[in-house]
């Protein structure tokens, strides 16, 4: 539980950023396929860090035939025997969906500004060891995730790329820190007017604390 | 099995109103097997840390003790004799004298150590082959690409029955992958029971270590809480 | 594992054996660096190969050439004792000589003439075997004459009289058999015939060659009480070769260590990293110093080789034109192959401890500070700055005291000197550069660089300037030794014609009636349609038509520099009516000594329009004109009714003397003309006596002897050169090479400073600088190298040789203007207008730095 504030997106947003509708016609794409391979195809593909009912999957493809997207083979009943085969406006929406930006200009809530924000107005607390306990977290998560790395990344190109993707986000949240550490320091030299001015006016559209 | 120690290093350089701390109290103890990184902004004194505990500076107080044995009693060729036994050194971008094959750079302490001209040629051959580099063996720096120049400067720091590898800003020059190669390389290094020193302010390239310590301002201001098993990442994750 | 650690770690040193593989693999990586970066070393190479490559021609041309042991006349000897063959008690008096003086060596002379010129063949019963002589004569071919009637002659002499071994020559009055062909080794213009010992008899005259001090040869009397005359070897010039060369070598040397300390020093701090890399690997301040030296000793090394055989190749190409210059035998390959393995060992040596300061201190710079590739601080330039003015005044006092001739004093005040011009350089630097502080920016920027890497710009400079100071010390000395005796008695195309075959002596002009005129100035012009001449110039001297004649002389008393068996006077027209001449007249007790200078001709209105000399340019008051400028204190020196040089003497005491440049300034041509005011005073009239010949061309041996076989038939006598090539040219050569030294000098300079520059002219050409601000930035450098080069180089130049001539200023009264302008304005414009062009090329891989 530990990770919840940092680490989020991939696992518990999924059915928001990836929907399983896209993914479903992306297995399809390789050739026709049955339902119960589709989903165990999903969860490999996925490095089975996000499990998947089976209600689920023939709920998806029962929408997705009825929007065109596939064709079944004709079975009536949508079991397991049941074959997927995608058809030519499933390409065009997979290869449109694929082509979307993800929706980056409204940046998520983030905890940890806010929290850092609040600090530097609470009196007896020392900013810099708040970031510097935040840091300590963050680097000790990365480091569980490249140990993850290092013993099972050359086995598992997909697995690999998500464990990057982490790194990477949690490096960047860390250099946020040392750039917000720099820039605290400096402004303490330059004069206490900047500090105390109060929570900085954000132009609304912004919109990083709504 | 302690390696290396530093005790209560302080380091002043400049004097008068151009004195700077660079070092104030810094204690660290490293063990054999052990790969330790240190972390901090520009100017927190890193380096410094660095050439101290490997002899290439003296303390203005304190002690470091390299296998055991105090640096403050040393003579500048008993220091010169530790180095080429005991310490490696990788630095980010400068390592290897042109001029050199790599073979010949990576027994160039073996040699300067007085073993003959054969037997440390086959010693450097036998590390450039455990790091993949056997057929580069005979090439100059300047015919080999930036990670596997830095690879081979691996392979000079650990040739021999070397217990201290010192690194600053090991893959600072490299792409992600390059500098995830000699990581891993210095990784492997540490697990054959070398003491590893990593210096960086890089928090990607300080998460390969078993303990990461943070320096700010030349104190040792706080550092990672020792590594569980890496299971515990994904059981946290599969039940958010 | 801990304690095996400590074990290692505290346990005793390496053994013994351990450290072999160490210095073998320093030395494998300094030679790999050398064989990989030598053109970056090309600097020092160059410098070291160049200078033992002209210590090695040096060597030749010393051991070959001025052997200074020797002299073409006196051999070994140093003094010169010559009785007249008149002498009533020869055999006596050279008992008594020999009694008196040890070992002596006799030498009896017979001149014999030459038909149809002024010179004579000297045959001679020198032995083989003398004691002093044995080096100056050499067996050509055939043996040397042994008995009665034998005599072996020099080449020149067989082919002037049509001789050859085996054949016969009748030689005053002698009929003698030649077995051989001889020369005189030390001066292959000696023209002599040799014959065995003793058969020469009775002698013209004899001469004794004997070791002796100036007093005791002053204080010998004769017991016959004949006169003698006695000649000592000129010593002080022979001192001032020797130390002249021990100057050169002294300079030499320094010069290279000092401009190779300056390489190894930018090469030290171009491997600074590297060196700093190699300390965090373990190796020890011995290793690093290594290193360095190891570097040192392959450059060294291959200077050593390459300069050797340049050098060989270069003397091999010289010796015939040495040869011919010097009139000397040359012998190829009689070298003196030790000096020359000393001068390869210590071109060795040199290097190796040109590179000793720069390996200490960069084994000295802190592994850290080494690692980042910072420098040591240099020294403060006021502390080299003092150091250098005291050892430049030093120096400078130093060859004051040595007066010319102490060897140590010159050697220790010129590296004192050179060592202070060296180390003032860098304060001349700074002061540049303060000064070019508000200078346009490319031209600061280089000024900057200049005093910011003080270390190697200080040297560069130091080299520059000393190579200046040469140039400027040659260009000064050629301009005050520049006397008449340089240039030779005539010109290559220039023959004269004289009606007596005496032409130095005082045997007056000959008396000859109207048809024995006539048939000379017929014989003239044959002669000079027979050459091609291009012109033919008759010359006066004047003489007193009622006068008495003289009486033959024997001995040419008081001439200067003859040959003692030349000096005879070979026959000729006997008295003639007495001329005056120029002389240096001397009272001693109740008499004159009378050294004679120079002939007078008259200065007809022919002579003067001939050397386009207007009449108007002769002051009325003038006695003389002529173009030397040594003539002061002399006087007109005429011997009067019954003349000899040991009666009061009447002419001009004190003759006004003009000088007129356009006068010739050979020895025997009209060069010094008595006026007409000068006749009126003397009352002499002028009188035909010589006709000056000029062919245009220099005369071939053909045509000298064509115009002996005319004049010799017209009873005339011919004088043509006497010396092959002019010591002049060598000057000529000597100011050329000095200044391409400084210049070569200077362009290595500034091509190592600008290399290591090279990333600022990326970086320039980065932010956009065009070729224009790169040719600017080397212009400058150079240009502020080469104006400091030669300022400094010159003050330090004429400052060396005020005090060298202190005694006496004159001949420094005379500047060589256009040398030093040249060298003062022309090298700095030169070195920035190079530095302009060459540097316009765009630096190659502007992107790309090199790997360190």
């Amino acid at each position: 539980m530990r990770l919840w504030p940092y680490y989020t997106e991939y696992a518990t947003e999924f059915d928001r950023v990836m929907s399983v509708r896209h993914a479903l016609l992306a297995l399809l794409c390789e050739g026709p396929k049955y339902g119960l391979q589709l989903r165990q195809e999903f969860e490999e593909r996925t490095g089975e860090v996000w499990p998947l009912n089976v209600g689920q999957v023939y709920t998806t493809l029962q929408r997705l035939e009825r929007d065109g997207l596939v064709e079944s083979d004709g079975a009536s009943d949508a079991g397991p025997q049941k074959g997927f085969r995608i058809t030519s406006e499933g390409m065009e929406e997979l290869a449109g969906w694929l082509r979307t930006p993800p929706d980056l200009s409204s940046p998520p809530r983030d905890e940890l500004v806010i929290k850092v924000l609040i600090a530097l107005h609470v009196p007896g607390i020392d900013v810099a060891d708040v970031m510097q306990s935040h840091r300590r977290y963050l680097v000790e998560l990365m480091q569980e995730w490249t140990r993850l790395k290092e013993y099972a990344a050359d086995r598992d190109l997909g697995f690999a790329l998500v464990v990057d993707a982490e790194l990477f986000r949690l490096e960047a949240v860390i250099r946020w820190l040392d750039a917000a550490d720099g820039r605290i320091k400096r402004a303490a030299v330059d004069g206490p007017a900047s500090v105390t001015s109060g929570l900085p006016r954000l132009p609304k559209k912004a919109g990083v604390l709504r | 099995m302690t390696v290396l120690e530093m005790r209560d290093v302080s380091k002043v350089y400049g004097e008068g109103p151009a004195e700077v701390d660079a070092l104030r109290d810094v204690s660290l103890t490293v063990d054999s097997g052990e790969l330790v990184a240190v972390m901090g902004p520009s100017g927190s004194g890193k380096s410094t840390l660095l050439t101290i505990a490997g002899s290439l500076e003296q303390p203005t107080r304190g002690d470091v003790l390299v296998g055991g044995s105090p640096l403050s009693g040393m003579s500048r060729d008993d220091r010169a004799r530790l180095r080429r036994r005991s310490i490696g050194y990788v630095f980010q971008d400068f390592n290897l004298l042109v001029g050199l094959t790599a073979a010949e750079n990576v027994s160039l302490p073996l040699e300067l150590d007085g073993i003959h001209a054969g037997e440390a040629r086959a010693a450097a051959t036998a590390a450039l082959d455990e790091l993949g580099l056997g057929e580069r063996a005979s090439r100059y720096p300047d015919e080999l690409s930036g990670g596997e120049r830095q690879r081979v400067a691996i392979a000079r720091a650990v040739v021999g029955d070397r217990h201290l590898l010192l690194a600053d800003e090991p893959s600072g020059a490299l792409d992600s992958a390059n500098g995830e190669a000699v990581m891993r390389l210095i990784r492997a290094a540490c697990r054959r029971g070398v003491a590893g020193v990593v210096v960086t302010h890089d928090a990607q390239l300080a998460s390969w270590a078993d303990r990461v310590v943070f320096l700010r301002d030349g104190r040792i201001v706080d550092q990672t809480a020792p590594l569980p098993g890496p299971e515990s990442l994904l059981a946290s994750s599969q039940n958010p | 594992m801990s304690a095996a650690v400590q074990e290692r770690a505290a346990g005793p040193a390496a053994p013994k054996a351990g450290r072999a593989p160490a210095r073998r693999a320093m030395a494998r990586w300094a030679c790999r660096l050398f064989r990989r970066e030598w053109r970056r070393q090309a600097f020092i190479l160059v410098l070291l190969t160049l200078a033992i490559a002209a210590t090695t021609v040096g060597l030749g041309v010393a051991s070959n050439a001025s052997n200074l042991k020797a002299d073409p006349t006196f051999g070994t000897a140093n003094s010169i004792i010559t009785l007249p063959g008149s002498d009533q008690g020869l055999a006596g008096d050279i008992a008594a000589i020999r009694h008196r003086f040890g070992t002596v060596e006799v030498v009896a002379h017979q001149p014999v003439p030459i038909p149809g010129s002024v010179s004579t063949v000297d045959l001679r019963d020198e032995s083989p075997r003398g004691p002093f002589g044995h080096v100056t004569l050499r067996l050509d071919s055939g043996r040397y004459p042994t008995g009665p009637g034998e005599v072996a002659v020099t080449s020149t002499v067989a082919k002037d009289f049509g001789l050859h071994v085996g054949g016969v020559w009748r030689a005053g009055g002698r009929t003698l058999r030649i077995v051989g062909l001889v020369e005189n080794p030390l001066d292959l213009l000696d023209q002599f015939g040799l014959v065995a010992p003793g058969q020469l008899n009775p002698p013209a005259n004899v001469s004794i060659l004997l070791d002796t001090d100036q007093q005791s040869l002053d204080s010998f009397r004769l017991p016959s009480g004949s006169d003698l005359t006695t000649g000592r070897r000129s010593a002080a010039p022979r001192v001032q070769v020797e130390t002249f060369v021990l100057v050169l070598c002294t300079l030499g040397l320094l010069f290279v260590g000092l401009l190779a300390v300056a390489g190894f020093t930018v090469m030290a701090q171009r491997r600074l990293r590297a060196l700093g890399m190699l300390g965090a690997l373990g190796a020890t301040d011995r290793h690093i110093r290594m290193v360095m030296l190891a570097s040192g000793a392959a450059v060294g090394a291959t200077a050593a080789v390459v300069g050797t055989i340049v050098g060989l190749v270069a003397w091999v190409a010289f010796a015939p034109t040495l040869r011919t210059i010097a009139e000397h035998r040359v012998d190829v390959f009689a070298l003196p192959w030790w000096a020359i393995a000393a001068a390869m060992l210590l071109t060795f040596v040199t290097a190796v401890v040109a590179a000793w300061w720069p390996a200490r201190a960069s084994a000295r710079v802190s592994i850290v500070a080494a690692l980042s590739g910072r420098p040591p601080r240099p020294q403060p330039a006021h502390r080299f700055a003092a150091l250098g003015g005291v050892l430049l005044v030093g120096g400078v006092f130093l060859l004051a005291l040595a007066d010319q001739r102490r060897p140590v004093f010159i050697i220790s005040g010129t590296a004192a000197a050179a060592f202070g011009l060296l180390f003032l350089s860098p304060l001349a630097i700074r002061a540049l550069a303060a000064a070019g502080g508000r200078s346009r920016i490319s031209v600061r920027l280089a000024l900057r660089d200049l005093a910011r890497y003080q270390a190697r710009a200080g040297a560069a400079l130091g080299a520059v300037t000393l190579a200046v100071a040469v140039a400027a010390t040659i260009a000064v000395s050629a301009s005050a030794a520049q006397t008449p005796s340089v240039a030779g008695n005539l010109p290559a195309d220039q023959l004269l014609v004289h009606l007596s075959s005496a032409v130095n002596d005082l045997q007056g002009v000959p008396a000859l009636s109207a048809s024995q005129r006539q048939s000379a100035t017929r014989g003239v012009e044959q002669l000079a349609s027979a050459i091609h001449a291009r012109w033919v110039l008759p010359l006066d001297v004047a003489y007193a038509p009622g006068s008495g004649t003289l009486s033959p002389q024997p001995g040419g008393a008081g001439q200067e520099g003859a040959h003692p068996g030349a000096a005879g006077g070979a026959g000729g027209a006997g008295g003639g009516y007495p001329t005056p001449a120029l002389a240096k007249v001397t009272r001693i007790g109740p008499g004159e000594e009378v050294s004679f200078v120079a002939n007078l001709y008259v200065a007809t209105p022919a002579v003067l329009h001939h050397f386009g000399i207007p009449v108007t340019q002769v002051a009325g008051t003038t006695d003389i004109i002529s173009s030397r400028r040594d003539l002061s204190g002399l006087q007109v020196f005429y011997p009067g009714d019954q003349g000899g040089p040991n009666r009061a003497s009447s002419g001009i005491a004190k003759p006004t003397i003009q000088e007129v440049a356009q006068l010739p300034n050979y020895t025997s041509d009209p060069g010094t003309l008595l006026t007409s005011k000068a006749l009126r005073t003397l009352g002499l009239q002028p009188i035909q006596a010589a006709w000056l010949i000029e062919t245009g061309e220099p005369l071939t041996p053909t045509q000298i002897q064509t115009a002996r076989n005319a004049a010799a038939a017209a009873g005339l006598y011919v004088e043509t050169r006497n010396m092959q090539a002019s010591l002049g040219a060598l000057r000529t050569w000597s100011t050329a090479a000095g200044i391409l030294l400084a210049l070569g000098v200077l362009g290595l300079t500034v091509g190592l400073l600008r290399s290591e520059t090279a990333n600022d002219l990326r970086i320039l050409a980065a932010t956009g600088a065009g070729s224009g601000t790169r040719r600017a930035l080397t212009g400058a450098t150079a240009g502020a190298l080469a104006l400091l080069g030669a300022l400094l180089g010159t003050a330090g130049a004429y400052a060396a040789l005020l005090a060298w001539h202190h005694s006496d200023l004159s001949p420094l009264g005379h500047v060589p203007l256009v040398n030093l302008l040249l060298i003062v304005a022309g090298l700095p414009l030169l070195a920035a207008g190079a530095g302009w062009l060459l540097a316009g090329r765009e630096p190659a891989m502007i992107a790309r730095r090199p790997l360190d």
